[in-house]
């Protein structure tokens, strides 16, 4: 699953999903403007057919049901009605009585009109709905299947009556203009997304291979700064202990010789000062674990170990190690978690103010794994200053690289637990 | 509804044939189920036919004249109960010496009365379909 992690596919992903909404939200907002204008086309249609068609031959008498009235509209004026998606024509006298419709049978029938019928017959204009065929005088049009559409506006008799003029539309044509709309839109919106991804694509590959390109660069560089840290400070370390601490050993045999050999105060003042040069022998010999680590492929890491944690248990503070399973383990892992432990371990003496340490290093599968803990004062991870766990964010970057995990618990007044786990190999 | 009359109309409810001139009425069902033809004579030598059957909600009206006369003018009326559905001038035509006409009115609810009415010279003829 790295790929996950690589920004050209996440961005070629969010580039799908990006697709994906606006097809969708485009057909929606297609379907929607579609509705409106075949709406729009019922309505005007249907005005035009109420006032300029029907109206004019509306004969006397339709509005009494003058049987010669009706024969002479469904002659004349039915073949110009019915066109298009026009499927059903009604003309309705105010009192809900239907004076014409292509469906005979209805003729003559009344159904009480609705409010927004009735609006319409008294106030003019024209409306839209879509037919609640449920209803008695919509039974006919089951037939015609679908959805039916159904547009209504006021017309006039020959008498001066005002009469509801009413026709039923099919949902052809809203599929009609459905598709016509996303034909004209869909291509567009996606055309564009398209070429956009295909022109970004390349430049994002670009510049993740320079990026990639640069941070391996940096890593050279930094693995080359720690390299030569490191021979600095083991030359460093090799004079003071070739050089003073071998002077110091000298020195201190000598005053146990010359104490020895004297009598009284002397000789105690002798012995003293050999035990205050043992004691910095002692010191700077920890230091020189600090500033180099030891040879852990000869002296083995449970030694090292053994001397980092000297000064801990020197000054107070209970100690509890358990080093095992470092045998497989190659010299880069060895040495990286002998680093951890040693920063780990800084911290306990520096900021924990602990009374009780445990450090424990164990080989578990293809793993090495090393727990640090403390019961010192601990701290809050997302508050902590940057610059006072700047080791320990280093040293999960060094874990980072190498392929393991760190991770580090701790919270006020209840200690720390640092816990790091790196591949054998 | 429809269907209900066709059935009454087949029982001759409808099949009324009247001469104006009290010549008696003659009547004839065709083959179609719902079809009614009724026939009379004329108050002159002429005679009449209408035939009625339903079409898709509405009712088809043939009215015939027959004076074995070619070339003859009469006037005609189509009454649909009572109103004047349709009116017109029709010549009689050369080989058979009659003219027909064909009108579609509308099937309304009840009993639709047809009547078909032709003038000429004084002769009239005038035939009735209650349908």
């Amino acid at each position: 699953m790295r790929w996950l992690t690589n920004p050209v596919v996440q961005f070629l992903a969010t580039g799908f999903v990006t697709l994906v909404v606006v097809v969708v939200v485009t057909g929606a907002l297609s379907r929607q403007a579609a509705d409106e204008e075949a709406v729009a086309d019922a309505r005007s249609l249907t005005r035009v057919l109420g006032r300029s068609v029907a109206q004019p031959d509306i004969p006397e008498g339709l509005v009494t049901g003058d049987a010669a009235a009706i024969d002479r509209l469904d002659r004349t004026v039915l073949d110009r009605l019915l066109v298009g998606d026009v499927r059903r024509i009604k003309v309705w006298a105010a009192d809900g009585t239907v004076l014409y419709s292509d469906r005979t049978e209805l003729i003559g029938a009344v159904y009480p009109l609705g409010a927004d019928e009735l609006e319409v017959i008294e106030d003019g204009g024209t409306d839209a709905e879509l037919s609640d065929l449920s209803r008695p005088e919509n039974r006919y049009e089951r037939e015609l299947g679908g959805d039916l559409l159904e547009v209504y506006t006021r017309i006039r008799s020959p008498e001066g009556e005002p009469l509801l003029f009413e026709a039923y539309f099919t949902a052809d044509e809203l599929g009609q203009q459905r598709a016509a709309v996303l034909d004209r839109f869909l291509p567009i919106s996606i055309g564009a997304l398209a070429a956009l991804v295909a022109l970004a694509t390349p430049l994002l590959l670009l510049l993740n291979r320079r990026l990639s390109r640069a941070a391996r660069e940096r890593e050279r560089l930094l693995e080359a700064a720690v390299r030569a840290s490191d021979a600095e400070r083991l030359r460093i370390a090799r004079d003071l202990h070739d050089g003073v601490v071998q002077d110091l050993a000298g020195s201190s045999m000598t005053l146990s010789t010359l104490a020895a050999r004297s009598e009284g105060a002397v000789s105690e003042e002798l012995e003293e000062v050999g035990r205050s040069l043992r004691v910095s022998m002692r010191s700077l010999r920890s230091l020189l674990v600090e500033i180099y680590p030891p040879d852990l492929h000869t002296a083995g890491l449970a030694a090292a170990v053994h001397d980092l944690l000297a000064p801990i248990v020197a000054a107070g503070i209970e100690v509890d190690s358990d080093i095992s399973g470092d045998e497989r383990a190659s010299d880069a892992a060895v040495a990286l978690v002998w680093r951890i432990a040693q920063e780990a371990v800084r911290n306990v003496a520096r900021h924990a103010g602990a009374t009780r340490m445990s450090l424990t290093i164990r080989g578990e599968d293809d793993r090495l794994v090393l727990e640090v803990v403390d019961d010192g004062v601990g701290f809050d991870p997302g508050t902590a200053p940057d610059d006072a766990h700047f080791g320990l964010r280093a040293a999960e970057s060094l874990v980072r690289e190498y392929g393991g995990s760190m991770e580090v618990e701790s919270a006020q007044g209840s200690g720390t637990l640092v816990r790091v786990e790196v591949p054998l190999a | 509804m429809t269907s209900i009359r066709n059935t009454i109309a087949t029982l001759a409810l409808v099949t009324v044939g009247l001469v104006a001139t009290g010549t008696a009425p003659a009547s004839a069902h065709g083959d179609d189920d719902d079809r009614v033809i009724v026939t009379g004579a004329c108050s002159g030598s002429a005679d009449w036919k209408i035939k009625v059957k339903t079409d898709d909600g509405r009712l088809e009206v043939e009215g015939e004249i027959d004076s074995n006369v070619a070339g003859q003018r009469w006037r005609w009326t189509l009454r649909h109960n009572g109103s004047v559905s349709d009116r017109g001038v029709a010549t009689t035509t050369a080989r058979s010496g009659s003219f027909e006409v064909e009108r579609r009115i509308v099937d309304l609810a009840g009993t639709d009365r047809v009547v078909f009415r032709a003038v000429r010279d004084g002769q009239t003829c005038r035939g009735v379909v209650n349908y």
